[in-house]
């Protein structure tokens, strides 16, 4: 241990005698434990919630979509298929066909305008004698008034000749569910079969894009790359990250805005450990004029001051990271905050704990520490031989 | 004859609560290698600034300090602290012992602030402890110690790095007759032993005619009172 490392930790250990000195030196790590917990706990709150949301992004959308740079089809469907098929870590492909449209019940009401696509055949049962399925996200269903078990129809942009000349390609289909979209969805709000797709859409044979999904979303801007290494020219490769793109970003403006605003109470905690110091500074005065007499160079002293703060930072921030992180865990595992699940997707408020922020945190706080060290090291240092003249008084 | 040291033409003014205060000015000083000198005068004639001045803690306003041939007045902060610690031992009329260490770790303190391993400053402070009389009170708080004991563990401090010049400021002033003695006849011992040169400040007269030389200090300068021959 340097002898600036053994003056602090002697300063700290006996400060316990010096009332004041050792209330002060509580109240600094209490501070910045305090600091500390409170931004743990709450990025881990941000977190908790972010996870969530940005499962449910990699859940509802394609991790990776292909499609023509100009057209509206891609010229060759089955061998760019083939292609997104071979590429490592995709376990599912899907060719799209979609389009705008009207959507109102079959029995009048009102209508809206939806987006629609081919959905996967297991989730729109094909009955013999009914009309085609079709799932409405809850929310359309809501705005139109119809059900599961009604009757809707779908009416394409698509136009057809009639004796009276044009009109619009509709379509009767049963709702067959209407699966609770979040508002996140950026799949079309109705889902029909293929064959209903393509007849809406016009789009008899081909597709407008093909969609994979892969065994790890997080791996999906290392397989767009291997998949454009391999796809000729004239295509594009979006990754779910890059559709969310908005999201993701005020997402991490959350967090940020989220982390400045908490960290105010560290720099707070940081303002007890300048007052600490100087404290320290001029109830030790006479000790820095002795250590000059010895020979203690103005760094040396300095250090001892840094020394000092590194330690109350040391010891508030290990505590405020230890009760932060242990109470995040235990609210997440115990659901120590319920939520309605009629209002959330969530029973009670998830707490997710990153080492990586936790990290940053106990970095910050530390760094918080030694700078707020700088003042009270500077001046120890400076007046250390104008104290070494007061001991011949 | 070597010089331990050479002071020319020294001026010093303190910025006093209403006017400036001059201590001393066009002040001239030399003292030759391995004396024991004693300085005496009135107080506020200038001695312990005399002994700030050469122990590189203080800086003339005017004129030339000279330890052991080293120029002070270039020095940079740092490089005082260097020479400090390698060439120069200071004692006080208080001890000044740092109150949270033990006997031993203060005096071990200038080998650390040298660079020397904790293990290796502790052997070398016990050494020095058992020298002066105290090795059964290394362990020891300062305030566990009795006044001569505090002042004799402030002289193995100031002696630890093996200054050539030891500047004593009035070392006995707070002590007892009997501790007094002991003390002096202590630091005399070791200076015989250690051949270093001494600059003692007091106001006992007894004491300073034990020196080797006297200097007398006052409003007009310093000047040789008188020199003792035959002194080891």
């Amino acid at each position: 241990m340097s002898f600036e490392s053994f003056v602090a930790r002697r300063y700290l250990a006996t400060s316990g005698k010096t009332a004041h000195v050792a209330l002060i030196s509580a109240i600094s790590v209490g501070g910045l434990a305090l600091g500390v917990m409170a931004l743990v706990i709450s990025l881990a709150l941000l977190s908790g919630f972010q996870d969530r949301i940005r499962a449910q992004m990699a859940e509802r959308t394609p991790h990776l979509t292909v499609s023509p740079e100009r057209g509206a089809l891609l010229p060759d469907e089955a061998a760019i298929e083939r292609l997104v098929r071979e590429t490592p870590g995709v376990v599912d492909v899907v060719p799209v066909v979609s389009g705008r449209g009207w959507l109102a019940p079959a029995a009048g009401g009102p209508s809206t305008p939806v987006r629609y696509r081919n959905g996967p055949a297991e989730s729109l049962p094909a009955r013999a004698g009914a009309d085609p399925s079709i799932r409405v996200a809850s929310s359309v269903a809501f705005r139109i008034g119809v059900a599961p078990g009604e009757a809707v129809l779908l009416t394409g942009s698509r136009t057809r000749m009639s004796p009276i000349g044009p009109v619009p390609v509709s379509v009767r289909l049963q709702v067959a569910g209407t699966p609770r979209r979040g508002a996140l969805e950026r799949t079309p709000e109705v889902e029909v079969s293929e064959e209903i797709a393509r007849l809406l859409a016009a789009v008899p044979s081909g597709a407008q894009a093909i969609e994979a999904r892969l065994a790890d979303p997080a791996q999906a801007d290392r397989a767009a790359r291997e998949l454009m290494r391999r796809l000729p020219a004239g295509y594009r490769v979006e990754t779910w990250r890059e559709k969310n793109a908005p999201l993701s970003f005020a997402l991490h403006l959350e967090k940020l805005v989220l982390f400045l605003t908490i960290a105010l109470v560290i720099l707070v905690a940081a303002l007890n450990v300048v007052s600490n110091l100087a404290l320290l500074v001029v109830e030790k005065k006479r000790d820095l004029g002795v250590f000059a007499t010895m020979g203690a160079g103005p760094r040396a002293l300095a250090r001892i001051y840094f020394s000092l703060g590194g330690r109350i930072g040391a010891a508030g921030t290990a505590a405020g990271l230890l009760l932060g992180v242990a109470t995040s865990v235990l609210a997440d595992r115990f659901g120590w905050v319920p939520l309605p699940t009629d209002v959330y997707l969530f029973s009670h408020v998830p707490f997710a704990v990153h080492p990586g922020e936790v990290a940053l945190v106990g970095l910050f706080s530390m760094a918080t520490a030694l700078a707020a060290s700088i003042l009270p090291a500077r001046a120890a240092s400076r007046s250390a031989e104008r104290e070494a003249l007061e001991l011949s008084r | 004859m070597t010089l331990a040291v050479r002071a020319e033409g020294l001026a010093k003014t303190y910025l006093g609560e209403t006017a400036p205060v001059t201590v001393f000015r066009n002040l001239s000083f030399e003292l030759p290698e391995g004396l024991f000198a004693a300085v005496m005068g009135p107080s506020g004639s200038g001695k312990s600034t005399l002994l700030h001045l050469l122990g590189a803690i203080d800086r003339p306003d005017a004129g030339r300090v000279e330890v052991f041939g080293q120029s002070l007045e270039e020095m940079r902060a740092a490089e005082r602290a260097r020479f400090r610690n390698a060439t120069i031992g200071f004692v006080f009329q208080f001890h000044h012992l740092l109150p949270e260490f033990t006997a031993e770790e203060n005096v071990a303190f200038p080998h650390r602030i040298a660079g020397l391993s904790a293990g290796e400053a502790r052997r070398r402070a016990r050494e020095l402890l058992d020298r002066v009389g105290l090795a059964d009170r290394a362990a020891h708080r300062p305030r566990a110690l009795s006044g001569g004991e505090q002042q004799r563990v402030a002289i193995a401090r100031a002696l630890a790095r093996g200054p050539r010049l030891l500047l004593a400021d009035e070392p006995t002033g707070n002590l007892d007759a009997d501790s007094a003695a002991r003390v002096f006849a202590l630091l005399e011992e070791l200076h015989r032993e250690r051949g270093m040169s001494t600059i003692l400040v007091t106001h006992n007269p007894d004491l300073a005619k034990r020196c080797d030389k006297i200097f007398t200090m006052s409003r007009n300068g310093i000047s040789p009172l008188s020199s003792f021959a035959g002194r080891g």
